[in-house]
């Protein structure tokens, strides 16, 4: 199963990729919404994560235009978030988003975490 | 005695006195009279008795010229003498009272009678024929005559003695009868200068002492020496005088204690207003100069009796019209924080008016010149002596700027905590995947290892409880109630707090009886307070002993959770101090058991956010009980799916 990772912070990066593969996933790592698009349709992955808070372009801007894209729609999309409240979360579903995980997330738990959100 | 009775007296004494007098005089008169009347006889006496000699020598002379003329003319003239001779001595004595004078004069007449009988008559007889005869008779004659003219001598001797004497009695008698008649008056003068010189002593001086004592005490001097008290009406004058005058310096001395205690409380008074004075203007120059908004309220007709400029900015000058004073307050438009509409009789004035004492009230006021300013309102009534509400002061704070601060703060401690917050995900991170890859061949790496990653948890469970307080305060923290089983809030908190309670030699004990209602709650901000409430349990715990979580329904529609340690207990003036921030019982530098002290705080904000409350108590040596209600769900809890 292939991930598409949109992480800035490069730390946070490695673990949360390190972890999921740990867990079995094919991850592809990038540091920003941009990258996000431009990759995309390339790597064709079976699910997205986004960091709700990116440079240049964020992870909510982002999920939008996947959305909006009838080529990349249906991927679905999950956000890393530190802001678990119920309203961002509510933004978040509202685009078309699969699910939240909140940040700091469980290294370990990571990727059950994920698997549980794509098995709904 | 009394006066009257002494003045009687006096004037009786003169009117005697006059009377006396008067007697005197009138005998002194009679004397004189009768003196008088005495000297006139003799006066006549010693006429009548000079015209006897003259008739004497006068029959003699007639009696020799008609011897020696032997004229018939002298004869007559001899006998008409002698019938005048005759008439005078019978006339004589009635007009003598004197014995000796009657006796001569009787003596003298026999003398004459018998010259008259014996020679005169014989002689005439005989004529001029016996002029031997009558030579003879003459010579006989003659020496009668002599003795005639002798005892007639005498006579006159002693009349003349006689008027003599009375003369000068009379002239000795007039002159004790005016020196009496002079002495009258002079004695009515010295009575009367007597009765004057008794009365002013006896009247007069006292009055005049007494009215010298009058002037004295008039002027204000009442040490005057007044007449010894007699027993009479001066003396009573003089007691009731005294009397009037202690009576007088009694009342002076009151009224000049009264005057003086009256101008001690009106300089107490007048100090006192003074300092009143003076801490009013202090107290005016205060109220002004806080930049807090002040007013002070009447609570008759809940008009604004005095504000400062704080004031006047924030709320305006009320008007005094009634309508214009209702149309201005409609201006003002206020919230509580909720957004819900708060009428201006619930402001904290209006409270206060009702007796309330309001502290803190937070209201945003949408104010005409459209600013949205959040504030906070303090008021108090204030009560008079009769415990009646006359008015109301109230202090109303824009809080606009500290608004601003502690959102500023929230931010910072926000931004600041996600910050520190992602390093220590990457830490937390790597450790634990470093330490499910790979076996590290010294125990004590291992160890070291489990040290780094506790305490990178503890880190972040740090931050997370700064995040969530600033939330809370920031009111900005949001849950997401559902329905749920108490069992399953239960099980997931003892869940989490296990390791730690297996780590201390603590046993848990969950207690949640089958009938225990569906609660309508956040269910992971409950579990975080639970699980607060557990840590601070199996913290303080000795081991070996149980922490109990115990469940049970409330009747008032709430389920209660309840966290039983048999710990060291919690001191009760420590008990209110729990749930603020940054409280341990333990003082900061005695600090056994290490946390931010915001574990309680949260816990006691996530509940009362959720409509429930937190409790606690405890006894020293036994151990505390902490509790937590929720409410009970209305509906019954779907299955899950």
């Amino acid at each position: 199963m292939k991930l598409l990772l949109a992480e800035d912070e490069p730390d946070v990066q490695l673990i949360a990729r390190l972890a999921l593969k740990k867990a079995g996933f094919q991850v592809v790592s990038v540091g920003n919404g941009v990258e996000v698009l431009a990759r995309v349709i390339e790597e064709r992955p079976d699910a997205i994560l986004l960091d709700w808070m990116m440079p240049d372009m964020d992870g909510f801007e982002t999920c939008r235009r996947l959305k909006a894209d009838p080529a990349t729609s249906a991927i679905p999309v999950i956000f890393l978030t530190a802001k678990v409240q119920e309203s961002e979360v509510a933004k978040a579903l509202a685009l078309g988003a699969a699910g939240c995980i909140g940040k700091p997330f469980d290294a370990l738990t990571l990727g059950q975490q994920v698997k549980a959100i794509l098995q709904q | 005695m009394s006066i009257r009775s002494r003045i009687f007296g006096v004037i009786g004494g003169v009117v005697v006195a006059a009377f006396l007098q008067t007697f005197v005089v009138i005998y002194l008169e009679g004397q004189r009279t009768k003196m008088t009347a005495d000297l006139d006889r003799t006066l006549l006496q010693f006429e009548n008795h000079n015209r006897l000699t003259r008739l004497v020598t006068e029959l003699e002379s007639a009696h020799r010229g008609y011897l020696l003329s032997g004229a018939p003319e002298s004869r007559i003239e001899f006998e008409q003498l002698w019938s005048v001779y005759e008439r005078t001595v019978t006339l004589l004595p009635q007009y003598v009272d004197d014995r000796d004078v009657q006796r001569r004069l009787r003596e003298l007449d026999a003398l004459v009678r018998d010259w008259h009988d014996t020679v005169a008559v014989p002689l005439i007889e005989a004529g001029r024929e016996a002029s031997d005869l009558a030579g003879t008779l003459l010579r006989e004659s003659l020496p009668r005559m002599r003795a005639i003219r002798n005892d007639l001598d005498r006579l006159d001797i002693v009349v003349r003695d006689r008027l003599t004497n009375e003369r000068q009695q009379a002239s000795t008698q007039y002159l004790r009868i005016t020196l009496v008649t002079l002495a009258i008056p002079a004695l009515a003068i010295v009575m009367l200068l007597v009765l004057v010189a008794i009365l002013a002593r006896i009247l007069l001086d006292p009055l005049a002492a007494v009215a010298q004592s009058a002037r004295l005490i008039s002027g204000g001097d009442f040490d005057v020496t007044l007449p010894e008290p007699r027993r009479d009406e001066i003396g009573a004058l003089v007691r009731a005088f005294e009397d009037m005058s202690s009576a007088v310096q009694r009342r002076q001395r009151d009224l000049t204690d009264a005057l003086s205690r009256e101008r001690e409380v009106s300089t107490m008074y007048a100090t006192l207003r003074s300092k009143a004075e003076h801490e009013h203007a202090r107290l005016l120059a205060t109220i002004s100069t806080v930049p807090a908004a002040l007013v002070i309220y009447d609570a008759a007709t809940g008009r604004i009796v005095l504000q400062n400029k704080a004031a006047e900015s924030l709320i305006g000058q009320e008007p005094e019209d009634e309508a214009a004073r209702q149309e201005h307050w409609q201006r003002y438009v206020a919230t509580y924080r909720d957004g819900t509409a708060c009428p201006r009789e619930d402001w904290g004035p209006g409270r206060a008016l009702r007796g309330e004492v309001v502290v803190g009230q937070e209201l945003i006021v949408n104010h005409p010149d459209g600013r949205m300013i959040p504030i906070l309102v303090s008021a108090a009534p204030l009560v008079n002596d009769q415990q009646q509400i006359t008015g109301a002061v109230a202090a109303f704070q824009d809080i606009t700027k500290l608004h601003e601060v502690d959102r500023l703060k929230s931010e910072f401690v926000s931004v600041v905590s996600h910050e520190l917050r992602t390093p220590l995900t990457s830490i937390k991170g790597a450790l634990q995947l470093l330490l499910d890859e790979i076996e590290l061949p010294d125990p004590d790496h291992a160890t070291l290892m489990g040290v780094a990653l506790s305490n990178t948890d503890r880190l972040i469970r740090i931050i997370n409880d700064i995040l969530d307080i600033s939330k809370i305060e920031a009111g900005k923290l949001e849950l997401k109630v559902k329905v749920h089983e108490p069992k399953d809030l239960v099980r997931q908190s003892v869940e989490s707090v296990a390791p730690i309670a297996e780590a201390n030699g603590v046993a848990l004990e969950p207690v949640v009886p089958a009938d225990l209602p569906s609660v309508l709650v956040d269910s992971d901000r409950t579990i975080q307070a639970m699980v607060n409430l557990l840590s601070n349990a199996l913290k303080y715990a000795p081991p070996k002993t149980a922490v109990t979580l115990e469940g049970s329904k409330l009747d008032d529609g709430f389920v209660q959770f309840a966290v039983i340690d048999h710990g060291p207990g919690i001191p009760p003036d420590k008990l209110d101090l729990l749930f603020q921030k940054f409280q341990q019982v333990d003082g900061p530098d005695t600090r056994r058991f290490r946390g931010t002290g915001l574990g309680l705080a949260i816990t006691k904000a996530l509940i009362e956010m959720q409509g429930g409350e937190v409790g606690v108590r405890s006894e020293l040596g036994r151990g505390s009980v902490f509790t937590i209600t929720v409410p009970v769900a209305d509906a019954p809890v779907c299955p899950p799916s």
